[in-house]
């Protein structure tokens, strides 16, 4: 234990971000955060599966007893969906754009949460203090303070790596602009990227904002789902290192030579503070999961109509929520 | 803004085969979902909806009925009081003129008996008076006949007869 305290201390960083796993695939070694990412996926569908089959109408013998959802975690997810969409997407992108995407949405919701959860469990640093149990750790020691866990197949947060918030980003970007196409055309979009209908067909005078509406429409189009990845990193990095550096306080005692009982009482007062700060960490987790659905819902219903484009401008430029005069759907701002 | 690296320790580090695996496995998991998980909720959801309004509307009509209900009842009841009280005076009415014929013919009977008995009354009294006459006359005559110590003959009696009830009657009257 003292030398996993001794690792740690070397660097908190390095229980948070991504880092090869023991598992490789023809030569090619996969990322913890990989693992993470197909478990989650797994665990996800099978629990919602689970879900749906306790949430569906039962057969007609049981009576009344058919409409209630059995079991807690299904009622909980019930709970979770109807809220979403009755509370949030409905009211945000009104009944035709939420029973469009509801499915992306959820699902983006509820595999962001998976993930983010999964972080919450430090089955990496267990799979690493039963490789120092079983005597390999010097090896052990040794991998953790350069960061390559020899012993540890699956384990710490995926969506504490830019690569998958960035891959999460990358379908609600795709899901922005199907909107767009869809429903503005490529008229409508290339209209909607140069200020909107009115301002093309508006005055003369006016156009020469169009060429810096362009810009920064363009980079609007990149910025709105980087902002989506960032945002998500960066909550689930802090609240990690946070994390670990408060283990990192022992170690760092035993690293300069103190007392191992001085060490001992400084990591169980770093031990109650991280337990107080797993409870913020899950709030956290459930709370980037629904902001990364909300905004990509957000996006998306801003991309619903035509008439929509000067609004966006408006509402872009930091004018705050507006109603979408056509839907009557007030949109909350985006850029938080 | 990215780095584009093998470097796992910078946090602004993006590999592609990471990317990659996220963007595939988001998608396989969103279509899988949206196949076999939200469709089945969402029916579910909608069914319990359908049900609880389908619940609600019925509620709603059964308090609307048993409000009608209500009403009717409490207008029968108001009619069936109203009822009540013109049958109770009605009765009272019945009773009253009951008493009154009661009370009439039992004055007539009594106006009859009282009429009777006065007729009755003058009868005996009449025939009494009779009775004491012809009592007195034989007295009278017998008295007479001890007195003149002969037997008087039938126009004497008479004559005495006449003079005694004469006399009666001027004395009794």
């Amino acid at each position: 234990m003292t030398t996993l305290l001794l690792a740690a201390g070397d660097n908190p960083l390095g229980h948070v971000l991504d880092r090869d796993s023991a598992l490789s695939i023809e030569g090619t070694r996969l990322t913890l955060s990989m693992i993470s990412l197909v478990v989650g996926a797994l665990v996800c569908i099978t629990v919602l599966m689970m879900a749906a089959r306790r949430i569906k109408t039962g057969p007609s013998s049981e009576g009344n007893a058919r409409f209630v959802t059995k079991g807690r975690i299904a009622q909980v997810i019930e709970v979770i969906v109807l809220g979403l969409r009755d509370q949030m997407l409905v009211p945000v992108m009104g009944e035709r754009l939420a029973k469009a995407w509801l499915p992306l949405l959820l699902s983006l919701f509820f595999f962001i949460l998976t993930l983010n959860l999964f972080g919450l469990v430090p089955f990496a640093d267990l799979q690493e203090m039963l490789h120092v149990m079983m005597g390999q750790h010097d090896q052990a020691a040794h991998d953790m303070a350069h960061t390559q866990p020899a012993a540890v197949f699956f384990g710490g947060t995926a969506t504490a790596s830019l690569s998958v918030t960035l891959g999460l980003a990358v379908i609600s970007f795709c899901a922005i602009w199907w909107q767009s196409f869809r429903d503005l055309g490529v008229k409508g979009t290339i209209e909607h990227l140069c200020g909107g209908h009115d301002l093309v067909h508006g005055s003369i005078g006016l156009w020469a904002v169009i060429p810096i509406i362009f810009v920064v429409e363009i980079g609007g189009m990149f910025i709105k789902p980087a902002a989506l990845a960032i945002r998500l990193l960066a909550n689930m990095v802090a609240g990690h290192t946070l994390m670990a550096v408060l283990f990192s306080f022992g170690a760092g005692v035993l690293k300069a030579g103190g007392p191992t009982w001085a060490a001992g009482s400084i990591t169980l007062v770093a031990g109650i503070f991280a337990v107080l700060i797993t409870f913020l960490e899950l709030f956290v987790a459930f709370l980037q999961a629904f902001i990364f659905m909300f905004l990509t819902a957000v996006f998306i219903s801003l991309m619903a109509h035509e008439d929509h484009g000067h609004e966006e401008h408006a509402h872009d430029q930091g004018h705050g929520g507006h109603d979408h005069g056509g839907s009557g759907h007030a949109v909350p701002s985006p850029a938080h | 803004m990215f780095l584009f690296a093998a470097d796992a320790s910078n946090p602004m580090s993006v590999q592609i085969l990471p990317l990659a695996t996220a963007v595939v496995v988001a998608l396989v998991t969103v279509i899988v979902l949206s196949l076999f998980v939200w469709p089945t909720i969402a029916k579910g959801l909608d069914e319990r909806n359908e049900k609880i309004l389908g619940e609600i509307k019925a509620a709603e009509d059964a308090r609307a009925n048993a409000k009608a209900a209500q009403e009717e009842f409490e207008r029968k009841l108001v009619q069936a009081q109203q009822d009540a009280d013109a049958m109770i005076k009605e009765a009272r009415a019945q009773a009253q003129k009951a008493a009154d014929d009661l009370r009439a013919r039992s004055e007539a009977e009594l106006a009859e008996l009282k009429k009777r008995a006065n007729a009755e009354m003058d009868a005996a009294r009449r025939q009494a008076v009779a009775e004491l006459e012809a009592h007195a006359a034989e007295l009278a005559v017998s008295v007479a006949s001890k007195i003149l110590g002969r037997a008087i003959d039938a126009k004497d009696q008479k004559a005495l007869v006449e003079q005694s009830i004469k006399e009666f009657a001027s004395t009794g009257r």
